[in-house]
């Protein structure tokens, strides 16, 4: 029972997870409705995928919706995990494998927007 | 002829056997489910176990699993049930001990853990009472009707899952001392209350609130003691405790 | 206490029993199921995004093969995570509502309200996605 009289941050967590959430409500409604239904085209091909990164503003748009939405989607696997009866030890090791996981798919999601901008747009 | 009713009951003997049982009860003997239990062991089997107390829903004793859902067996009235067929199983999340008998300990001992007595800074002597006005009465008041049956613990899911998580009763007791303005001891209570098996292990089903006899709303309380825990942790973030 | 707990605990089986349970409880358990299929499918997502860097051809292929064939059955599944989004959207914006103090009282009656205005957008987007795929009404 030792763990518990420590400052956990349960409360903070949430609040993150909330706050993200309503984030992607509105990332997630912008980029549906560009990719779906605005974009004059059913499906994003090749050429405008680049030509919309090349645009500042989308790239800065999809890196941080990357972030937000990869986070929200980790942290609400590792409230799941924490909900199981495993061990409080094994909750902490899965909870810090998991929060690489997200730092790794940030770090490659961001990797692969820079690299793809530098693709030139074929003709 | 005389109408009955069925008891399929859930039994568990001494050597730890699980069976079930199918007893038949009049109906024109008994109203509640706690009445079918004692007509039960008066008229046909003595052996089977079961806790009931004051029969009017006041010592949350008879929690029981009735047909599918957490219940008190005092204050179920069979007829309402709408079924002549009732199955009775103990409470879920519990250690059973024997037929409907329970071990209620780790729960009193989650109960404990968050500190449900007025906590003040001062040395507690006092020449005169503190004052409460009824509007702040009423803040806690609707929390102080917890019977501690422990239905809300066998309703929710998250205890099911963990049973190391507080669970809505404790978390509930917790918000009604910290709801009180005689009490000081919130920031006491934040770190068990918004710890790894706290507030924040609770994703809002609702079901405690659901099936609590007393209309106690535990799920709205946890709600409550986040917004306080909330405000704590950021005020430790920035170094003010 | 460990092995207490093999007696009592109902595993994470307890999480999706909804039945003859409030409609909390529904919405809890498909929160979650909805949240892992999301995760999921993010994942799959950022892979097949990743196929960018094998150039026009390549990617163009595979979007072509998941839109138009062999493989258009996707899109089937497509409109079946499109549900899922708008469910988890709508009931996340409660939850999150719930987190900020407001409608802590009227949950049941939010849940209605959010989840039909979801049903309503999801039948908008369903009918412009399904347009420029080429279905037409």
């Amino acid at each position: 029972m030792g763990a518990k009289t420590e400052m956990r941050y349960g409360s903070l967590s949430r609040f993150f997870q909330a706050i993200t959430g309503l984030l992607i409500i509105f990332f997630l409604g912008v980029h549906l409705f560009v990719a779906h239904i605005n974009f004059g085209h059913p499906v994003a091909f090749f050429n405008s995928v680049l030509l919309q990164l090349r645009d500042p503003w989308w790239f800065a748009f999809f890196l941080i919706f990357v972030y937000v939405i990869t986070y929200h989607g980790i942290n609400g696997l590792k409230n799941l995990i924490d909900d199981t009866s495993i061990s409080v030890r094994a909750k902490r090791r899965i909870g810090i494998i998991l929060y690489i996981i997200y730092f790794i798919t940030i770090i490659y999601g961001t990797i692969l927007t820079i690299l793809v901008v530098q693709i030139p747009v074929p003709s | 002829m005389v109408e009955e009713y069925e008891f399929e009951i859930k039994r568990k003997d001494e050597s730890g056997k699980v069976y079930y049982q199918t007893y038949r009860v009049p109906k024109d003997q008994i109203s509640t489910v706690l009445e079918g239990l004692l007509y039960i062991k008066e008229n046909i089997d003595h052996t089977l176990d079961f806790r009931y107390s004051c029969r009017m829903e006041i010592c949350g004793s008879c929690g029981m699993e009735i047909n599918g859902k957490p219940r008190t067996a005092c204050s179920t009235i069979v007829k309402q049930l709408k079924k002549d067929h009732v199955k009775i199983e103990p409470l879920k999340h519990y250690r059973v001990i024997k037929d409907l008998v329970v071990d209620m300990d780790p729960f009193f001992e989650k109960y404990k853990e968050v500190k449900p007595y007025i906590i003040r800074n001062d040395d507690g002597v006092y020449d005169r009472e503190l004052k409460q006005t009824p509007e702040q009465f009423y803040e806690y008041a609707n929390y102080s009707m917890c019977i501690k049956c422990g239905l809300c613990m066998a309703a929710c899911p998250i205890v099911g899952s963990d049973p190391q998580y507080l669970g809505p009763a404790p978390l509930a007791a917790a918000w009604r001392f910290i709801a009180d303005n005689r009490d000081e001891g919130a920031k006491y209570r934040v770190a068990v209350i918004d710890g790894e098996e706290g507030t924040s292990r609770c994703h809002f089903s609702g079901e405690c609130t659901e099936v609590c006899p007393k209309g106690v709303d535990p799920s709205f309380a946890i709600q409550k003691l986040r917004k306080v825990s909330f405000k704590i942790e950021l005020a430790s973030l920035f170094g003010r405790s | 206490m460990v092995e207490a707990n093999k007696e009592i605990k109902e595993g994470i089986w307890s999480w999706v029993k909804f039945l003859r349970k409030g409609i909390g409880y529904f919405a809890f358990a498909l929160h979650r199921l909805t949240g892992i299929v999301i995760l999921f499918y993010l994942y799959l997502h950022y892979t097949v995004l990743s196929n960018l860097l094998r150039g026009q051809a390549s990617y163009n292929a595979i979007v072509r093969s998941i839109t138009y064939g062999p493989y258009d059955s996707f899109l089937v599944l497509d409109f079946l995570l499109a549900l899922v989004i708008f469910y988890h959207g709508a009931n996340g914006v409660r939850l999150a509502l719930n987190e900020f103090g407001i409608g802590l009282n009227h949950n049941k009656a939010l849940f209605y309200t959010f989840e039909i205005i979801a049903m309503i957008l999801l039948g908008i987007f369903d009918y412009y996605a399904l347009q420029f795929v080429g279905v037409g009404f």
